[in-house]
């Protein structure tokens, strides 16, 4: 041990630069917390939230009945039963559109997967709820997301992004980061 | 009334005054340490209950008072419910000797009453000692009587620590009963009278000599084994959360957790007075006598003795949540071997230098 070690064990030196470290970090004192109920963080632009089905601007479904959304699914969240529009043999809908969000791990691949921009995900988060069955949602559920997180339809192409999943959004109603 | 009941009650108020401040302490104690270790990690500590969560103690006790009081189906009965008392009475019992202000008697119903001290004894030192030894008592039982693995363990190392590093914060004591000549806690802190260079962490000596006397290793040792001993981190192996679940009081839950808990904060505010009592002057400003006497007010003088007393406990209480916030756990073997080959020489060194200087250099 050399002489300086020696001094610095003898002064507790060591021990006094961790502490001048926690010292400076009360004094120049900044949370990093969120009080969460409170005060809410600002979500990133592609942000994967709950699923949504949309409408077109005069409030037609978009959702052809085309199960690629079930098929790309790797946790078998959806089912979709597909029907004739009536009077209409060359058009298809989904007649029943279930969606089970208690497995659901928000990859976003059934958006991707949506010929027709059908599906969109949404910013809500805060759906922790007492019984397990509220997450089983049937299609006039999705749509009603769909439709209080979308409530502009029309087309935004200067708020499009690469990074987003969908086209067809709008941010404007939401929380935007500063700058 | 005879005189023998007045003078009982008279004891029964001054220790009811007694034990309202300590608890008191300790409810702010439990929410400064939370709040203090929070803003230290960028977090806020408690928010949510009152304002700035300035009533979480209240919160956290109504809690422990209604829970459950789990006794485990192995225990020990007696044992079980003994243990937090014990280590709760020891811990408050301690206060007893500590002299929160000036040594001033008064007279009421014909009798002299001490107000800012309970018991005036002529051993109050050794009287505090004996009582921080008995404290093991309670952990080593509550650890035993839980018939659980975690709390023997917690328990036994408990025992191993307090009795190492009681050992070094008896000898760090010697060098300042050597400077004062006598055992009272009341007459130790009189003779630190005279202003900062005459506290016994620098020991100047009355003539105003250079302080050869100095205590300040003795105040080192003092410090860390009495972290030491009231099990706080970095010592706090008995309660090591990552290896022990809890420690000695794994098993307890209720009113009886809440007995350990407050004991182990009333330890920490007991060796914060004895330190202060014995290194830093007590009751003494750091001038000589008081600003309040000086501007003729003699009678009040002893709120600003009361006030620096205050100060230089809250200072310690600081460096312990200081500490928390700073550093790891000790290793086992780490914290045997700094006790006994590093703190116990230091110790021993000390009495002999004090003594030697003592002798050459009398005060």
């Amino acid at each position: 041990m050399t002489f300086k070690a020696w001094i610095k064990t003898i002064t507790l030196y060591d021990l006094l630069v961790g502490m001048k470290t926690t010292m400076s970090h009360m004094l120049h004192y900044k949370p990093i917390t969120l009080q969460y109920p409170h005060e809410k963080r600002i979500l990133p632009d592609n942000y994967r939230g709950m699923l949504a089905l949309l409408r077109y601007e005069d409030g037609v479904e978009k959702c052809v009945g085309c199960d690629l959304c079930e098929a790309a699914c790797p946790s078998r969240v959806i089912r979709v039963v597909s029907a004739e529009v009536p009077d209409e043999p060359t058009k298809r809908y989904a007649k029943e559109y279930y969606m089970d969000m208690t497995r659901c791990l928000f990859c976003g691949l059934c958006v991707d997967a949506c010929p027709v921009d059908a599906l969109g995900m949404t910013r809500e988060f805060e759906w922790s709820v007492y019984d397990k069955r509220q997450l089983h949602l049937n299609k006039e559920q999705l749509l009603a997301i769909g439709d209080r997180s979308f409530p502009v339809r029309e087309k935004q192409l200067e708020l499009q992004h690469p990074n987003v999943a969908f086209f067809n959004v709008a941010f404007k109603h939401l929380p935007q980061k500063p700058g | 009334m005879t005189e023998i009941s007045l003078r009982l009650a008279v004891s029964f108020a001054q220790i009811l005054a007694e034990m309202s401040i300590v608890m008191v302490t300790v409810a702010t104690m439990t929410y400064f340490e939370r709040k203090i270790l929070g803003w230290m990690q960028d977090r806020m500590g408690p928010m949510e209950v009152g304002p700035y969560g300035l009533l979480q103690p209240v919160a956290d006790g109504i809690k422990l008072f209604f829970k459950e009081d789990i006794i485990p189906a192995g225990a020990n009965r007696a044992m079980f419910k003994l243990a937090p008392v014990l280590t709760m009475v020891i811990a408050m019992i301690g206060f007893a000797v500590i002299p929160f202000g000036p040594d001033v008697s008064m007279t009421m119903f014909g009798m002299t009453i001490k107000p800012f001290v309970v018991a005036d004894i002529n051993i109050g030192v050794l009287y505090i000692l004996a009582i921080a030894s008995i404290g093991a008592y309670g952990i080593i039982l509550g650890g035993w009587a839980s018939n659980s693995k975690y709390s023997l363990l917690g328990g036994l190392r408990s025992a191993a620590q307090v009795i190492s590093y009681e050992l070094n914060v008896g000898l760090a004591i010697v060098g300042v009963l050597l400077l004062a000549g006598t055992l009272s806690l009341v007459q130790i802190t009189e003779a630190q009278a005279g202003g900062f260079w005459h506290w016994f962490i620098w020991g100047g000596r009355p003539d105003g000599f250079f302080p050869i006397h100095t205590q300040i290793f003795a105040f080192v040792v003092f410090v860390i084994s009495a972290v030491a001993e009231t099990n706080r981190i970095p010592f706090d192996l008995p309660e090591a959360e990552s290896e022990l679940v809890a420690g000695f009081f794994t098993e307890y839950s209720g009113m009886r957790f809440a007995f350990y808990v407050t004991a182990e904060y009333a330890n920490m505010l007991l060796v914060s007075c004895v330190a202060a009592s014995l290194f830093l002057g007590g009751w003494n400003a750091p001038y000589p006598g008081t600003i309040l006497e000086y501007i003729g007010l003699e009678q009040l003088a002893w709120i600003e003795h009361i006030a620096w007393f205050t100060v230089k406990v809250y200072f310690f209480l600081f460096l312990f949540i200081w500490l928390r916030a700073t550093l790891p756990r000790l290793r086992y073997d780490q914290l045997m071997r700094f006790g006994w080959k590093v703190m116990l020489p230091i110790a021993l060194g000390n009495i002999v230098i004090t003594a030697l200087t003592l002798y050459f250099f009398p005060r």
